[in-house]
């Protein structure tokens, strides 16, 4: 049997009505996430991102479960709240203080993720006919993203950013020295949640979207990589949005014209980013 | 600011005895003591990071703005802050960050304060690639351009050989002097900070006793002079009265001069 035709632009363009919305959604989660984590890895908060993100992907993969075995809750059980329930939830599970439990945070963000990742396996198994659903959930394999996935993406992005942009000497200041901050009258803890819970949330509408594995990887990768090459806190973030973006949509790319599966491109993309940052880093010394 | 029989702890449960203490605008006053003798908690309490157990603390008026600057090495060195960026932090005050964009007006005083503390040359550079007395002027600018009335810097000296100590102290005193500023240096390097204090405060935990006052009446303190033994104390109180002389004679000399 001869082997299948690779892709062509031309096919990709024709192609271009069904392909521009994943697109354009994971570039928004792309920059928005990648904006973001510069937060996630300063603060070193990486696997609670990966624990919310795992987190997210249980509450669709609950969704789906409920939406066929208990029926009777009806449009209650939306992906999009099961993700959001469970991935804010998470979040302050996560930035509770862990010494109260008898624990560090380490293990009590190692406790989430393994959790999640488990019982969101557990549920799929009893979900057959989701399984491919879940996997994608978790993996990003879904090449298609609904409209209502996009519009909730795009929506939170922008408030998202809009909230950033706007409240982010503030931010930075209680990120980095909360004492200081507080001491000139800064709402210190206001701020910590507001920017958590925006990670959070993010994360949650995202996931939904995209799948936990690429949402983790934009979270993180696009972050370390602009850390790497930027002198400067504001071209930290301006870099760190422009490699989620990129990351994003040559995953995507690479994807369509590869045939490999869509959130693990995206994924290898940003993680050659940050690989090749490392590497120009390592030159320049 | 005045604590009176001011109570610092943790969960209710005190950790020294009830504190009285007053500072003054245009004083600086040296914090001492052993690790873990409760000096962290104590200056927290003042600043209103922790409650307190019992007791009083009062200011001279309603949200006396003050000013907190943590150890050098407290501050992350991965965050790519600029030094400029670090000052710009002391305009943050009250709701001040609500507003999106700094004024021009703003970014002069930023300016300014990196000049008076003989740093406008660092603002363009990163913040963790300065050297400690660098680290520390520019810190200092971040005090002075958020116009606090009480400071509270926590070692400002660590690390530092002693020369650029001792122009550090010297900076804090000029922005005591210059700026009316009420200072609390929390400090381990008791012989050189003793030179600039107008009041000592002596926390010892281990036998539950607080001094506070003025230097000589502090090193007098039987409590203190068994912490650090007599000949230590003599020669603070030595050192101190030999600077006290140094004073006095560039006072007359640029009297003289001026004259």
């Amino acid at each position: 049997m001869p082997p299948e035709a690779a892709p062509t632009w031309a096919e990709f363009v024709t192609g271009l009505d069904l392909f521009l919305d994943p697109m354009l959604c994971g570039a928004v989660a792309g920059l928005v996430l990648g904006f973001l984590g510069v937060y996630v890895v300063l603060r070193r908060m990486v696997f609670v991102s990966a624990a919310i993100t795992h987190s997210a992907g249980l509450g669709v993969a609950l969704t789906f479960y409920a939406q066929i075995h208990l029926s009777w809750l009806g449009s209650l059980a939306n992906p999009f709240v099961g993700a959001f329930l469970l991935g804010i939830g998470s979040t302050l599970l996560l930035v509770a203080n862990p010494a109260r439990l008898g624990l560090t945070r380490e293990s009590l963000i190692g406790l989430v993720f393994i959790f999640a990742s488990g019982t969101a396996l557990l549920v799929a198994d009893r979900i057959s006919q989701e399984s491919h659903d879940i996997h994608s959930i978790i993996f990003g394999t879904a090449v298609l993203v609904s409209k209502g996935d996009l519009y909730t993406t795009l929506g939170t992005g922008s408030l998202t950013m809009l909230l950033h942009l706007w409240l982010r000497r503030a931010l930075i200041f209680t990120s980095f020295d909360a004492d200081g901050a507080r001491v000139q009258g800064l709402p210190t803890r206001a701020l910590d949640g507001l920017l958590l819970a925006s990670i959070g949330l993010m994360v949650s509408v995202t996931t939904r979207a995209l799948g936990a594995m690429p949402v983790f990887a934009f979270s993180v990768l696009p972050a370390m990589t602009a850390l790497s090459l930027g002198r400067r806190l504001s071209a930290v973030f301006t870099l760190a949005a422009m490699l989620g973006l990129l990351s994003a949509v040559l995953g995507y790319l690479a994807a369509f014209f590869l045939r490999f599966p869509v959130g693990a491109c995206q994924t290898v993309v940003a993680a050659l980013f940050a690989a090749l940052a490392m590497a120009l880093r390592a030159l320049r010394r | 600011m005045t604590c009176r029989d001011l109570v610092v702890g943790y969960g209710g449960k005190p950790l020294l005895p009830p504190i009285n203490f007053t500072i003054f605008h245009h004083q600086l006053c040296a914090v001492v003591g052993r690790n873990g003798a409760g000096k962290t908690t104590w200056f927290r309490t003042l600043l209103g990071l922790l409650p307190s157990v019992g007791g009083q603390l009062s200011t001279c008026r309603p949200d006396l703005p003050m000013a907190y600057i943590p150890q050098r090495s407290q501050l992350d060195p991965i965050v790519p802050l600029r030094a400029r960026d670090l000052v710009a932090q002391g305009l943050e005050r009250g709701r001040h960050y609500l507003r999106p964009l700094l004024s021009r007006d703003e970014q002069q005083r930023v300016s300014w304060a990196l000049q008076e503390m003989g740093a406008a040359d660092l603002g363009r550079m990163q913040f963790a690639q300065l050297s400690e007395g660098q680290k520390q002027r520019v810190l200092m600018a971040r005090l002075l351009c958020s116009q606090p009335e009480l400071a509270v810097l926590d070692e400002p000296t660590a690390a530092m050989d002693a020369v650029a100590e001792r122009e550090t102290l010297q900076l804090i005193d000029n922005l005591r002097r210059d700026y009316g500023l009420a200072i609390l240096i929390v400090s381990h390097h008791l012989p050189v900070v003793s030179l600039f204090a107008d009041q000592v405060i002596f926390f010892d935990r281990a036998s539950q006793n607080v001094v506070a006052g003025q230097p000589e009446t502090v090193f007098d303190d039987p409590v203190f002079r068994a912490h650090y033994g007599d000949e230590a104390t003599q020669a603070l109180r030595a050192s101190r009265e030999r600077e006290k002389t140094q004073r006095v004679e560039v006072h007359e000399q640029d009297h003289d001069h001026a004259s």
